[in-house]
């Protein structure tokens, strides 16, 4: 059978990530998903859900996050949404990847290695969330 | 994750098998805050590395740090291609030298 779609919906709580996890190296198996776009995928889900975590929610309120993944022929759509406050990842200032090591500073990287492996990355802010959606080559 | 360690002539081999990610980085930070008495180069060998991510790059990128202000050389060998790739991506692969496994490392280092 091929599975051509999965959804999930988390709780604000990185403890969420675990099994997603587990689960997205399932769903990668079962499509037989090259290395690397296996990797880019749960890269994507683990970088935006982090963030949403730690930054979305101040308030510690409950919040939902919910992953859907699309497998399409000749890529994968991801769409990642939140109800934390607004963030909009392409205003985020972009890393400086060239200084030495002394120069580099720690952090700051996750929304790069994401948009700059995505084939598409979109984000929006409808109904009180934030929506990202991306698309992952298949051929990687 | 797993972390082993062992030395090899001057060189400190620090292995890690499995995932580094916002949950398991903060065991390798601890692991990598200081650096043994006597030891001239540090060898991350991430050959059993599965999954790296952002959070995962910071401790590599702290630990360069801490290494390179204490005068010792750090650099990673046996990267799998998913994890070659982000650390192309984020830019590390230019700043840390990169070996393709232990025994390369070892011919150049120790």
């Amino acid at each position: 059978m091929i599975i051509d779609r999965i959804d999930f919906r988390l709780a604000n709580d990185l403890a969420e990530l675990e099994p997603l996890v587990r689960a997205l190296d399932c769903f990668g198996e079962a499509v037989a998903l090259p290395p690397k776009t296996a990797h880019r995928l749960t890269l994507a889900i683990d970088e935006f859900v982090n963030n949403a975590v730690d930054y979305g929610y101040p308030d510690h309120r409950q919040g939902e996050i919910t992953v859907s993944i699309r497998h399409r022929v000749e890529h994968l759509e991801i769409v990642i949404a939140d109800d934390g406050d607004a963030f909009d990842p392409l205003t985020a200032p972009a890393p400086d990847l060239s200084g030495s090591i002394e120069e580099r500073r720690i952090g700051g990287l996750g929304v790069h290695l994401v948009r700059t492996l995505a084939t598409s990355f979109a984000y929006r802010r409808e109904d009180g969330r934030n929506v990202v959606t991306l698309a992952l080559a298949l051929d990687a | 994750m797993q972390i082993d360690r062992f030395v090899e002539k001057n060189v400190v081999i620090t292995t890690v098998k499995g995932r580094l990610d916002s949950s398991t980085s903060p065991k390798l930070d601890a692991f990598m805050a200081a650096i043994p008495d006597g030891s001239s180069v540090l060898l991350l060998d991430f050959a059993e590395l599965t999954y790296i991510s952002s959070a995962g790059l910071r401790v590599v990128l702290k630990a360069a740090k801490l290494a390179k202000g204490s005068g010792v050389v750090l650099a990673i060998c046996g990267l799998i291609p998913p994890v070659h790739e982000v650390f192309d991506v984020s830019g590390f692969s230019t700043l840390i030298p990169i070996h393709p496994n232990r025994d390369a490392a070892l011919a150049t280092l120790a």
